[in-house]
């Protein structure tokens, strides 16, 4: 048990991370649009599961709180705005779809060859792991948040007010751009 | 005398240039302001001033002639260079050649100089009162101008010192000769003489001009004085070779002779080209009598004496003259008898005499010939003039059967042409006994001193021809001044024809009668004419302007002979005129006196004054003066119809002219017309098509392959943009899609590169 | 533990299943989705490669990011809506008013 555990442990953020690819396949290829943001919803879980994996839990809780709570949320209002829960689309793709399939996956491979050393390498194994030694300065469980609130209210404070800045504009911005005509 | 190169020492004068220059500028003046001043005294003033001024300035020349040696009897004055060229290749190599516009005033220019300045001046003054009508009419001037211009042409053809100024005068009384008998332009008839005078005399310039284009091959200069001291020196020469021909001096000279003779012909009415004189009777009378009885005509026979040098060495051109002379004469002579209109009588006798000048010349007797030019000039423009007073009295009527016993009304004028007519008929001591019977002994002596038969020949139809001038002469006496007059209709013998002077298409008639179209007989002609002299009853005789001048001229006429007296007959007087113009005549061999026979020269004086011409005037007067109803010419008549028909019709040959010459170059004329219309419009109209073809052409082009062209260009930049436009879908995904494609391929290029 | 490799894999994945989605779709709302797919495929990104240096600002930056993230998926949405208020229909192919 403790073996298969350890297995799974292992290799649980391959499991999250393929079933995050999943929902996003489900997410493009979906003729419903309500299945769409259901895939897009489970991928964000999944996502946030990754990050677990990767020892950012505040990150993965404001993923949760962000993402799957907020952007979810919000599209499927849109979704019911725009009354799509109610017909299926005509025309799903695009005609240039063959073409943009192709090349994304030209360009995967292209990728993929680019970095094949890297990743499937001999050393890649060695460069890719995680030194032990750093893992003590992450501090995480219990102060993963303490971690990232130094990072963000003292080193990087600018951005951070900046993004308030960039938040408050967006509200306004919606709210401007969502108005209905007044004659 | 012999001559040598030339004259010692000519006298330089200022003033020669005046002589032909003031009749020029008179008919400059009066030809440029005459119509438009409209006084006919101006014009009158202008014109006989010029030409009497002259005549003066010519007398004080011969007076200063007179008072040289003989050797050095010339006058000169070069008014300016006329052409001056370079090398010239003549005979003997290259001559510098300088013709100038020079006048020689020596003894034979002198006396032509002053016969045309002379009679020109009383001729002009016969016109005052002859032109009548047209002073009225406005046309008076143009005819004082014209008769100006020819006085100036004649001086400059006379007095000229070289041959060029001779061709240039020339040419000048041709013109005019032209101008004068084409005066009454609008009857056609005077411009179609006019015409033939023009071409006629035309065709013996062409003569003319090759000989003088020889005399200067030759010689290579053309002023006389140098051309007489030459011809010793050419002469001397075995051969000469020109063109391509070698042949002797002589040769040359009758070669010469006879294209100047061709020329003398045309100017001086000689077979062939005489046609043109009875028909010049179209102009005005003063005008016949001025060119065709003094001065123009003469010209031929000035040439020839001024050329004696030529012919002297020349005895083929000599024979071809004394055979072209007597055959005129004769002929003309015959011609004149069968003619009604006075002044075609007039116009034969005038070729005729004519005729015997040339026999004069042909002879060797140069200035036996001269000498009876200037008294030809004398009887024979009193004649003329004489006829046009005639003429005017009568009312313009030439119709000699229409005319009789004028003799009561008009003395001076019968007067006078009886003395012109027995001085024509060679009645001593009247001035043609002296010039026309030298003649005649020259060229009986001719064959008589050794010479050949034709000598012989051509005296016979000399005879001849003086026994016709007689008759018709006293015919045309008779006719005129005595017996009835029969043109008020007192015609009890049927003389008269009906009279043309009624006749829209009259001679001298200048108010167009055609406004009558009257049944034709005189008795009605009074009435008839409006603005004549209202003599309704008959002639009268003429103002003082118009007989005048016919005296002068027939007392010239009665003493002029006495200025040469033949040698034979010194006791009376001597040849003042031979001596005078020797110094002029190229002596080929030492003049011999002929102790030949004066007995001869006495025998035949004597037949023809006494005996020949006496015989032909009172067969004349006993035919046509004796007997008013004429029934002996009327007999001979019906008896030989055809032979009077054909000399009346003088022997068809302008007729023959007509259809030998004249016909075939009308037809030439046509052809070439025609050829031009066809060929060279043609030519211009297709030119034209072509024209019209290539623009065609050119549009195809343009249109088709440069607008192509450009429109190819826009048609390129469509397609691209049909293409780009594409691009521009307006999709967002599009772009992104391109965005994508565009970070792939930099992403290839810089990581695989 | 976790090693790159397969976080830098699945990154890359789902990155371009995103870029396929965007390229792909019609629906606007599909390609908002595929656009916040791509943002969280950098998210991951990032993370890794925090955890792999040792540092914390990676997880800041992702912080910031998803910010971010948010607050252009309002504005987009805002978009859709407006767009859906004048044509009626959200599919990015009637947007072709600047089309040439």
């Amino acid at each position: 048990m403790e073996q298969l555990l350890a297995f799974i442990g292992h290799y649980m953020f391959l499991l999250f991370g393929l079933l995050a690819v999943g929902g996003a396949v489900a997410l493009v290829f979906s003729k419903n649009a309500v299945h769409s943001v259901v895939g897009f919803l489970f991928a964000m879980l999944n996502v946030a599961a990754c990050y677990l994996t990767l020892d950012a839990e505040f990150l993965a809780v404001a993923q949760l709180l962000v993402y799957a709570g907020g952007i979810v949320v919000l599209f499927l209002f849109v979704v019911m705005l725009v009354e799509m829960t109610k017909y299926k689309e005509k025309g799903l793709f695009q005609l240039q779809t063959p073409w943009a399939v192709g090349m994304v996956v030209v360009g995967a491979a292209a990728f993929l060859g680019v970095f094949w050393k890297t990743w499937f390498g001999p050393n890649a194994k060695v460069a890719l792991t995680l030194n032990e030694g750093i893992v003590g300065t992450l501090k995480v469980g219990s102060e993963n948040a303490q971690a990232v609130s130094r990072g963000l209210f003292a080193d990087y404070l600018l951005p951070f007010e900046i993004l308030s800045v960039i938040l408050l504009v967006a509200l306004v911005g919606a709210v401007v751009l969502a108005k209905t005509e007044r004659v | 005398m012999m001559m040598e190169s030339a004259l010692s020492t000519p006298l330089q004068s200022p003033l020669l240039w005046l002589i032909p220059f003031l009749p020029l500028f008179g008919a400059i003046l009066n030809g440029a302001t005459g119509r438009w001043l409209k006084n006919n005294k101006v014009v009158d003033l202008i014109a006989l001033g010029s030409v009497g001024v002259s005549f003066l300035l010519v007398v004080y020349t011969f007076i200063q002639l007179m008072g040289r040696a003989p050797v050095d009897r010339s006058v000169v004055q070069t008014v300016w260079t006329w052409l001056s060229f370079g090398d010239a290749r003549v005979l003997g190599g290259v001559t510098h050649n300088t013709m100038a516009w020079a006048y020689k005033i020596d003894p034979l220019s002198a006396c032509m100089g002053l016969l045309v300045t002379g009679v020109g001046f009383l001729i002009h003054l016969f016109s005052t009162g002859y032109m009548a009508d047209e002073r009225n009419n406005g046309q008076y001037y143009r005819f004082m101008a014209y008769l100006n211009l020819f006085v100036f042409s004649m001086l400059n053809l006379v007095l000229g010192a070289n041959m060029i100024m001779m061709f240039l005068g020339w040419e000048g009384v041709g013109l005019c000769s032209y101008l004068l008998i084409g005066f009454y332009f609008d009857r056609e008839y005077a411009a179609v003489a006019g015409k033939k005078a023009f071409v006629t005399n035309r065709i013996g310039d062409f003569g003319f001009m090759i000989g003088f284009f020889l005399i200067f091959m030759i010689y290579g200069s053309v002023d006389f004085d140098t051309l007489m001291g030459m011809t010793r020196t050419i002469l001397a020469r075995p051969e000469i070779t020109l063109f391509g021909a070698t042949h002797a001096p002589t040769w040359w000279f009758n070669l010469i002779g006879c294209c100047l003779f061709l020329g003398a012909c045309g100017k001086s009415a000689q077979i062939p080209l005489y046609v043109w004189l009875p028909d010049a009777m179209a102009g005005p009378t003063p005008v016949s009598a001025l060119i065709h009885a003094a001065t123009m005509v003469t010209s031929g026979l000035y040439m020839i004496t001024r050329m004696n040098f030529i012919y002297v060495n020349a005895p083929v051109a000599l024979s071809l003259v004394l055979g072209i002379g007597s055959l005129t004469a004769l002929v003309a002579a015959s011609m004149g008898l069968a003619q009604y209109d006075i002044k075609k009588v007039l116009a034969y006798s005038t070729v005729s005499q004519l005729g015997f000048m040339f026999m004069g010349m042909g002879a060797g007797a140069f200035s036996a010939g001269m000498f009876h030019v200037f008294t030809h000039a004398f009887f024979k423009a009193a004649l003329f003039l004489g006829s046009g007073s005639v003429i005017m009295a009568c009312h313009h009527e030439q119709d000699m059967r229409n005319m009789g016993g004028l003799r009561k009304y008009m003395p001076w004028t019968f007067a006078s042409m009886g003395i012109a007519t027995l001085a024509i008929a060679g009645i001593f001591p009247f001035s043609g006994f002296f010039s026309k019977d030298e003649i005649l002994w020259k060229v009986f002596e001719g064959w008589y001193a050794g010479g050949s038969t034709f000598s012989l020949v051509a005296w016979i139809m000399g005879m001849v021809a003086a026994f016709m001038t007689a008759f018709y002469m006293v015919r045309l006496m008779v006719m005129t001044f005595f017996g009835e007059y029969r043109g008020a209709g007192h015609d009890p013998h049927g003389h008269t024809v009906p009279s043309e002077a009624h006749h829209a298409t009259h001679d001298d008639d200048a108010h167009g009668h055609d406004a009558h179209g009257h049944d034709a007989h005189g008795a009605h002609a009074a009435a008839s004419h409006d603005s004549h002299d209202a003599h309704g009853h008959g002639p009268s005789e003429v103002p003082w302007n118009m007989w005048f001048p016919v005296a002068l001229l027939a007392l010239l006429a009665l003493v002029g002979g006495f200025l040469n007296i033949p040698h034979s007959l010194h006791w009376i007087g001597s040849s003042h005129f031979s001596e005078w113009i020797s110094p002029l005549l190229y002596q080929a061999h030492a003049h011999h006196a002929h102790e030949a026979a004066p007995a001869m020269e006495y025998i035949l004086m004597a037949v023809a004054t006494l005996v020949w011409a006496p015989a032909a005037m009172l067969l004349a007067w006993v035919w046509y003066g004796a007997d008013p109803s004429w029934a002996r010419p009327r007999a001979f008549v019906k008896r030989f119809p055809e032979l009077f028909e054909w000399v009346n019709a003088k022997y068809y040959i302008d007729e023959f002219y007509e259809a030998a010459f004249i016909g075939p170059c009308k037809q030439l004329g046509a052809q070439l017309w025609a050829f031009d219309t066809w060929a060279v419009d043609g030519m211009v109209n297709g030119a034209a098509r072509g024209t019209l073809v290539v623009c065609h052409v050119c549009h195809w082009f343009d249109a088709k392959i440069v607008d192509g062209l450009v429109n190819l260009v826009a048609w390129i930049l469509q397609q691209f943009a049909q293409g780009f436009r594409k691009l521009q879908s307006g999709r967002v995904q599009n772009y992104a899609f391109v965005m994508f494609l565009g970070f792939l391929v930099f992403a290839f290029w810089k990581f695989l590169a | 533990m976790v090693s790159m490799n397969s976080v830098l894999f699945i990154s890359f994945l789902l990155f371009s299943v995103g870029v396929a989605g965007v390229l792909i779709r019609r629906n606007a709302l599909i390609i908002l989705m595929c656009v916040e797919l791509m943002l969280n495929a950098a998210n991951l990104n990032l993370v890794a490669f925090a955890r792999h240096a040792g540092t914390v600002a990676g997880q800041a930056f992702a912080l910031l990011v998803m910010g971010l993230a948010a607050a252009e998926v309002a504005i987009g949405l805002a978009l859709v809506v407006a767009l859906y208020r004048k044509k009626d229909s959200i599919q990015v192919d009637q947007i072709n008013l600047l089309k040439g």
